[in-house]
């Protein structure tokens, strides 16, 4: 099998594939690339078991065929050399492939494809929706995820399908983000749950702009970008029911400026127990004391904020640490805060949602005896 | 003049000290504060008593066969901690440094102090204000290091002062039995009586290589000690780093049920404590010991938390582990360490409000009416077969 490709070209789409292939992996072939040329267009797959990840470019050849080349070995020489056009010469009878570029030629050992995994496949309906929408949906909420591994479901991003929306919730227990995509349309419903590891890869090879075409069966969830696709393993546990424990009438309000409390959070949470990062919030008439003691170095902090706040006077405490992640996955500047008693959730909610999106962040505080 | 000067400060007979002070008739009678169980053990016990051989540390049933006329108290750990505090108090106004060594010790630093005040006579003065104060008996030495105070006040008792001057610290311990040295335990003292040592006087002439050899790591304390040489320092506070609590069964016992109750109502007291000094632990240990006192512990991290319910889940479950021998059970204990200032975050799948609201009000109740006065029906370090549920 005899193939022609720019050296460059190859590199950029090895490289989009190549997050999935894992460093000590159980099954010694999924250390290779699978490269499959069918009609000019080569398809280039790469896989942990969990995750796999195909791409397609275009490349010069006159046969179709297919062939598992080592990825260390190829990658390094691409990344070794500059862009050119590169020659490769398959032989899968006698395992080798030989790579010549302007100036040399390099000799290595192949596998068989038919030892390659076979990718999952489904015949389900797809859901389009924008890459941005999916892109904003990992990153608003892959932070939330658990890393607790006595609760497997929390360790991945639960994607709800609803009709005309598609949401992604994560969360740890102690802080929950619940993202709506809006602006789709499907027959569907239903759910499942990807492993946060599958999304920080689904992540690097989503392309920046176009749709993804997702679609979805009991054990896999495949996105389909125009040259890529990522198939990802789901966890098969339920996600908790988080719409049972999403409060409905937290009565009292808090309005503020993000950017101010990110940066008096920031501020204080230096101050702050480093193990608990416990801080407090005094909540009164138009004003929001925020203040912290750690006993064990006498450090103290305390800071006021101008708000609007319309409701009983309270204090309320929160881990720190928390709650400067979830402003940080905002992008508003105005935001606002549902709250009910102390040892309740506590919701918070840009002022203005962006265009096809419906952002709503929960963090559980901490109690005050 | 004192270059370094250290005073150490003991309550004598501390509890007895209290339950006197709270019933004035108990004042001059052979008393023993205790369990009072058949393996309870002697935690303080009065002058008077002690004449007849009493000593704390032994058994109950032993000091009542050598002073059968005595008085038993149970205890009441809080009053203690009380008058405790109030005695830690009264120091705390007056010294610029000082160490709460245990409940009734105290080791204060008031090096640089002779100049101006007198070191002895200062010393003095804050003895007779504590004693104004509080109504309790306190004896203190003065001393250049921590170790010859200590042994300077164990010197004063009962109610007394001692003043050992720098530069005669050496001669001062010579003629003493070398287990009056604190560390000194009986087996350490067997040893050194049988190489014929009794006295400091001939400890401290022995080359440390010799004890090196003999008591290991120990050799050194002993040789420096008798040489009346203490490098500690005066630490002005210590971080609790664990609280721990332990029964010793009646009897030597097989009752799961009630171990296991006993063990989930011992965990329900100690998440309380740590709830009351708003602190989290991160690291469970739970301890047994067998009829024949191989004793076996195992230990687990965990999640920074304070909540009853999910220490009792790990207790449990590391008892079982733990539990290898179908074997009678002596002794159950559980310790809490890695503890952090904290309070508890809640989760939001975990914690319902229910829940929330019923350990808030349990916590009301007990934070009223004592510790005693609400306890889980199925968890309880007082359990009686029959009268507990499951």
């Amino acid at each position: 099998m005899e193939f022609k490709v720019s050296s460059g070209e190859l590199l950029k789409h090895l490289n989009v594939v190549a997050g999935a292939i894992h460093p000590n992996p159980v099954l010694a072939i999924t250390e290779d690339f699978l490269v499959d040329i069918h009609k000019g267009t080569m398809t280039i797959t790469a896989t942990n078991l969990e995750t796999s990840i195909s791409t397609r470019m275009a490349v010069e050849s006159k046969e179709n065929g297919s062939v598992a080349i080592p990825a260390k070995i190829l990658l390094e020489t691409l990344k070794a050399l500059p862009n050119q056009e590169v020659a490769f010469d398959a032989d899968i009878e006698q395992r080798s492939l030989v790579l010549t570029t302007e100036t040399g030629m390099y000799k290595m050992a192949v596998d068989p494809p038919d030892d390659f995994p076979a990718l999952p496949t489904s015949d389900g309906e797809e859901i389009l929706f924008s890459v941005e929408r999916l892109m904003s949906g990992i990153s608003s909420t892959i932070f939330a995820t658990t890393s607790d591994e006595m609760r497997p479901a929390m360790t991945g991003v639960n994607v709800v399908v609803d009709f005309n929306k598609i949401s992604f919730v994560a969360s740890d227990g102690h802080k929950l983000v619940r993202y709506h995509a809006l602006g789709t349309s499907t027959e569907q419903t239903g759910s499942f749950v990807v492993p946060k590891k599958a999304l920080s890869l689904l992540k690097g090879a989503t392309p920046s702009e176009g749709n993804v075409y997702l679609k979805y069966n009991k054990s896999h969830a495949f996105f389909r970008f125009e040259d890529t696709e990522v198939i990802c393993r789901l966890i098969n546990q339920a996600y908790p029911d988080f719409n049972a424990v999403i409060p409905v009438n937290n009565q009292n309000v808090l309005h503020v400026s993000r950017t101010h409390l990110l940066g008096a959070l920031r501020r204080i949470n230096i101050f702050a127990n480093r193990t608990t990062n416990q801080v407090f919030f005094g909540l009164a008439d138009n004003s929001l004391t925020i203040t912290t003691k750690d006993l064990d170095f006498s450090n103290e902090a305390s800071e006021q904020l101008s708000c609007e706040y319309e409701g009983e006077p309270m204090d309320i405490a929160f881990n720190a640490r928390f709650f400067i992640e979830l402003l940080n996955a905002l992008h508003q500047e105005e935001i606002h805060m549902t709250l009910s008693v102390p040892s309740k959730p506590v919701l918070i909610y840009p002022d203005e949602q962006f265009d096809n999106e419906e952002v709503m962040m929960l963090i559980m505080p901490v109690i005050i005896y | 003049m004192y270059e370094k000067a250290v005073l150490h400060l003991d309550l004598d007979s501390f509890f007895v000290s209290v339950e006197c002070l709270r019933d004035g008739s108990l004042k001059g009678k052979p008393l023993i504060i205790g369990g009072m169980g058949g393996r309870g053990v002697v935690s303080s016990c009065s002058y008077e008593a002690r004449r007849y051989g009493v000593h704390s540390a032994m058994p109950m049933k032993m000091a009542l066969r050598l002073c059968p006329q005595a008085l038993v108290l149970r205890g009441d750990m809080d009053a203690y901690t009380k008058h405790s505090q109030l005695v830690s108090q009264i120091i705390e106004d007056q010294a610029p440094v000082f160490e709460k060594a245990s409940i009734d010790e105290f080791y204060l630093d008031i090096s640089g102090m002779d100049k101006y005040f007198g070191c002895y006579k200062w010393s003095g003065e804050l003895r007779q204000h504590i004693i104004k104060e509080s109504g309790l008996p306190i004896s203190c030495a003065l001393s250049v290091n921590k170790l010859v105070s200590k042994v300077g006040t164990g010197e004063a008792k009962p109610n007394g002062m001692r003043e050992i001057p720098s530069g005669e610290e050496r001669e001062f311990l010579a003629p003493l039995s070398t287990a009056k040295i604190p560390g000194i335990g009986k087996e350490t003292y067997k040893k050194l009586s049988f190489m014929g040592v009794r006295t400091n006087r001939v400890l401290r002439d022995i080359p440390h290589t010799l004890l090196d050899r003999e008591f290991g790591k120990m050799g050194r304390y002993l040789w420096e000690s008798a040489n009346a040489i203490d490098r500690r320092q005066v630490i002005p506070y210590s971080e609790q780093k664990s609280m721990s609590k332990e029964r010793t069964f009646s009897e030597d016992t097989l009752d799961m049920k009630m171990i296991r109750s006993m063990l989930g109502g011992m965990v329900d007291e100690l998440a309380f404590d740590l709830r009351q000094d708003a602190r989290l632990t991160s690291c469970i240990t739970v301890k047994i010991r067998y009829a024949d006192f191989n004793t076996f512990t195992k230990q687990r991290r965990i999640a920074y938390t304070a909540q009853t319910r999910t220490l009792i889940a790990h207790a449990l479950e590391l008892f079982t582990d733990v539990y290898e021998r179908r074997q009678l059970i002596r002794l159950i204990g559980v310790k809490f360490s890695g503890l952090v200032n904290g309070n508890i975050q809640l989760d939001l799948f975990d914690n319902t409000e229910e829940e929330i609201s019923l350990f808030q009000q349990l916590d009301h109740i007990r934070r009223r009416w004592g510790k005693g006065s609400i306890h889980w029906a199925n968890f309880s370090m007082n359990y009686r077969p029959g009268t507990n549920g499951p």
